[in-house]
């Protein structure tokens, strides 16, 4: 089936099988390996991406439901060389170890600063309560959502926004 | 001479918040096939026959095997590291659920998974068991022909004089502990890549000791060093489940039977099916005098292997080195044994053997103090082990900090004043656990240090990167002990085409170990160099310094010059050398009758104290404020040393409230994320917070501690519950549905 999605604000034409998921088309076709796949039936949250914006799972997400859709994965945070902030706060708050995880929980911590920019830190565990880490204990991924919080605010502050 | 370390952050941090962090999992081999595995519906059961002509005749299909037909590949089917009990693919009889015991080969995943579906096992049921402790009855089911009794490993210690010891104690305490089958869940599954070149296999995989994959490889297919290469990545998590040597065996056969590259992915299920955690019972017997002495100890450890030995012939020997805590105890009798059964193989998980231990010993501590109405923060003072002191093993201890760990992690939770009341319905407790650990006694690591003419240096070496920051750790200590600017160093990953022998990334010995090894080939780098040096170095006073590449005399700093320049000067374009550690003692040299001997080249040490709340009405507890410690020699990292305590801490929280493998008719029937729970960020203590004790000696044994609070987390939270409720938890994890039930009971006992 011919499809046409937007990856990371590259419009790209793709003939797909309908049984293929987002994930695989996004990891064996487009080799965008930094979506990660750790359990098959959407618990982990590792291979969350943005569709039009809003985090899903992309191994639950048919590939040809994205057809005319924004698709957004770790690869496409980072402007022009320069990370986003998130990806900076997880680098400064030390909030990853292996970072088999990390994609996922940024794109989710993405998302809720869109919506919610200075969020408390219960929203934080229950926005990235879908996103499972098994090395760090969580503690920095909190601390870098909030980094991110900050950093974004006196962006927008500086901007004049 | 001691250095400095700056904590700087992971290296490749970077990489790992863009995604480009290379992972096995996201390597691809030219050309390659796909594997998928047809497994064992039956816990045990012969195997009568195997039909794969249809699924060898689906679309896109490479090769099929089976356990029959690996002997036409002429490979030895065998494998395991300790015991070479596990088949490639199961040979005449499967002995868990889940093993494998065929597999397919085909152009894409969707076509091996729909050809393997074609495969027709036809089984004839055998009795089976799963229970450790029923596999040592005469009449459990014999598991491997070869060894009666179920027996994976048996060890014994006797120190001291038992009877002695039970005749000075006042009183004798005595209870069981259990813990479940758990298992490691690293995020990133299980994943190996394989394909002949010329006549060199290449594999690259997701494992935590590439030495141990190339031991077993070379066996596996008869190959000299020179024909077989194995390749790491960065690991998408570890924790024990990636040692020794798990899938790759049946991938390389499955690149030969098919003559192309192949890659397998294992599903979750299949992860569980692959290895766990050791399911423990452990009865305790302690003779104490009133005024709390520990005089005796008697522990029954039996430890449930699976259906393979992995590492259990060894893990019940270094479990009964662990099996009596970190005290000072005069005489002790351990019999710690680990049993075939028909279940998942078990092997190392994060705080080997400890964690089932410290369960209990921890437990009971509190129990003996709330009887002798001893403050049980008092009683482990009274009997935690000191400098000089005799071990269970006859060894003297060195190095030991138990007073300081305690100290540390009573004062984090208890200096804050007594805990708040609780509100209505529920109750607050708190409570505190202290672990001891050996370390993988006797092992070895090999790094090899290249200078290039241009001032650059690579330090080869097999040490795996799994997000403890092994990488940027051992690259900080290479920089210390050579002089080479940071930015001027590589670590490459590890290749046993390039770097030298290193026994496992495991057991928390990479920093000390690993970062030994680098200490001693810059030691002979430095030789080296000052011998180039000599005529630069006009004067003779003042004390040689190797500093940002150049070396020059203290007293002449300004005749300093750069290592690259003497390269250059004598014409070498490059230095080599090679370091060595090599630890002696172990298991092995202990005396098979007593247990008495060197079990450990050093000790590891840790402590956890935890505030918690209950529901009363529910039995959920809450851990609502929680510090680890751990014992560090000396902090190279203390950013990276608190997240491996506080992730210890949460790994460990799991295991503690919720997690638990159930077998059922022995089928596993929870492998996957959703009936097997791990924590979640809403499972997070409020405050958790964590320190290193780092030795006042100038240059100390740098210890690891990736697994030094995991062990001590259930206990303290057992004891905190306890504390709260008065209700003691002997059986892990400490569910709701248990807790209440032991609520419930005291009330009517009351």
């Amino acid at each position: 089936m011919e499809i046409t999605v937007t990856v990371n604000g590259e419009k790209t034409e793709a003939d797909i099988e309908p049984r293929n998921l987002l994930v695989h088309f996004l990891r064996e076709d487009l080799r965008l390996t930094g979506t990660h796949v750790g359990c098959d039936t959407s618990h982990c949250g590792a291979c969350t991406v943005l569709l039009d914006g809003l985090p899903v799972k992309s191994c639950t997400v048919l590939a040809v439901q994205t057809d005319g859709r924004d698709v957004t994965t770790v690869e496409g945070l980072a402007q022009n060389g320069e990370l986003h902030p998130i990806q900076e706060a997880f680098k400064e708050e030390h909030g990853l170890q292996c970072g088999f995880c990390t994609p996922g929980m940024m794109l989710t911590s993405a998302a809720l600063l869109e919506q919610t920019p200075d969020p408390t830190e219960e929203d934080i565990r229950w926005a990235l309560s879908g996103n499972i880490c098994r090395c760090t204990g969580y503690m920095n991924i909190v601390k870098a959502v909030q980094w991110a919080s900050s950093k974004m605010k006196a962006e927008a502050t500086d901007s004049g926004s | 001479m001691s250095e400095t370390f700056a904590d700087i952050p992971m290296i490749d941090a970077r990489e790992r918040v863009t995604g480009a962090i290379p992972m096995t999992i996201d390597q691809a081999m030219p050309g390659m096939a796909h594997v998928k595995v047809v497994r064992s519906p039956v816990p045990h059961g012969l195997i009568r026959s195997i039909e794969t002509s249809e699924a060898a005749r689906m679309p896109g299909v490479r090769a099929v095997l089976t356990g029959a037909s690996l002997a036409e590949l002429g490979v030895d089917p065998y494998y395991g590291g300790l015991r070479n009990d596990q088949p490639v693919l199961a040979i005449d009889k499967v002995r868990h659920e889940g093993e494998a015991v065929a597999l397919v080969v085909a152009d894409t995943e969707a076509q091996a998974e729909e050809a393997a579906g074609w495969i027709d096992v036809d089984f004839e049921e055998l009795p089976f068991v799963t229970d450790a402790r029923e596999a040592m009855t005469p009449e459990a089911p014999p598991i491997h022909d070869e060894w009666p009794d179920n027996d994976c490993g048996t060890w014994r210690l006797r120190h001291g004089d038992i009877e002695t010891g039970w005749a000075l104690a006042d009183r004798v305490y005595e209870a069981e502990y259990t813990s479940p089958p758990a298992s490691h869940v690293p995020m990133e599954p299980h994943v190996a890549l394989a394909r002949f070149e010329g006549d060199v296999l290449e594999v690259w995989t997701a494992a935590q000791a590439p030495y141990m994959v190339h031991t077993a490889l070379k066996k596996t297919f008869g190959l000299p060093d020179e024909r077989l290469r194995i390749k790491t990545f960065n690991l998408g998590g570890g924790y024990g489940a990636k040692g020794g040597v798990k899938i790759e065996p049946l991938v390389a056969c499955a690149a030969l039977a098919a003559g192309c590259p192949v890659r397998l992915v294992l599903t979750r299920p299949e992860v569980f099916n692959t290895l766990g955690k050791h399911a423990a019972h452990i009865a305790l017997r302690t003779g104490v005098k009133t005024d709390g002495t520990i005089v005796a100890r008697r522990v029954r450890a039996v430890f449930n292997a699976g259906a393979y030995a992995v590492s259990s012939p060894l893990g019940a020997g270094q479990a009964m080195t662990r099996a009596s805590g970190p005290y000072r105890i005069p005489h002790v009798w351990i019999d710690s044994t680990a049993r075939y059964t028909n279940t998942v193989p078990t092997g190392p998980f994060r705080g080997a053997m400890t964690s089932q231990l410290c369960w209990a010993y921890e437990q009971q501590m509190d129990d003996i103090a709330h009887d002798l109405g001893i403050d049980p923060i008092e009683i482990r003072r009274r009997n935690l082990l000191s400098d000089g002191d005799e071990f269970i093993t006859g060894e003297k201890m060195h190095d030991v900090h138990f007073d300081e760990l305690l100290d540390d992690v009573t004062e984090a939770i208890w200096s804050r004043g007594p805990a708040d009341p609780a509100p209505a319905g529920r109750a607050r407790g708190r409570g505190v656990a202290v672990m001891i650990k050996s370390t993988l006694t006797p092992s070895r690591s090999e790094a090899r240090l290249r200078l290039d003419d241009d001032g650059m240096l690579t330090a080869f070496c097999a040490t795996v990167e799994m997000g403890q920051g092994a990488g940027t750790t051992l690259m900080q200590m290479t920089a210390a002990y050579t002089g080479v600017p940071i930015e001027r160093i590589t670590i490459p990953l590890p290749d046993t085409f390039q770097a030298p022998f290193d026994t496992t990334t495991a057991s928390s010995r990479a920093t000390f170990s690993m970062g030994a090894a680098i200490k001693d080939a810059a030691r002979k780098l430095k030789d080296e160099l000052a011998g180039l040096a000599e005529e630069h170095l006009t004067t003779t006073a003042g004390e040689l310094r190797f500093e940002g590449g150049t070396v020059f005399r203290a007293a002449a700093p300004e005749r300093a010059v750069s290592y690259a320049d003497l390269l250059r000067e004598a014409e070498l374009p490059a230095l080599e050398v090679e370091g060595v550690f090599q630890s002696e003692g172990g298991m092995a040299t202990l005396d098979p009758e007593t247990g008495q001997g060197q079990a450990s080249v050093h000790w590891h040490e840790g402590a956890v104290a935890v505030e918690i709340e209950v529901d009363l009405q529910t039995g959920k507890i809450e851990v609502l404020n929680c510090h680890g410690a751990c014992y560090a020699g000396r902090v190279i990292s203390p950013t990276r040393v608190r997240q491996q305590n506080e992730g210890n801490i949460i790994f460990g929280l799991g295991q503690a409230l919720f997690e638990e493998l159930v077998y059922d008719s022995g089928q596993l029937v929870n492998p996957n994320l959703s009936d097997y729970m791990i924590p979640s960020i809403l499972d997070i203590p409020k405050r958790l917070t964590s320190s290193a004790v780092e030795s006042l000696e100038p240059d100390p044994d740098v210890h690891g501690v990736g697994e030094m609070t995991i062990p001590c987390i259930a206990p303290a939270i057992g004891n905190a519950l306890f504390a709260a409720t008065g209700v003691r938890i002997h059986d892990l994890p400490m569910t709701p549905e248990r807790v209440l039930r032991a609520l419930r009971a005291r009330e009517e006992a009351s």
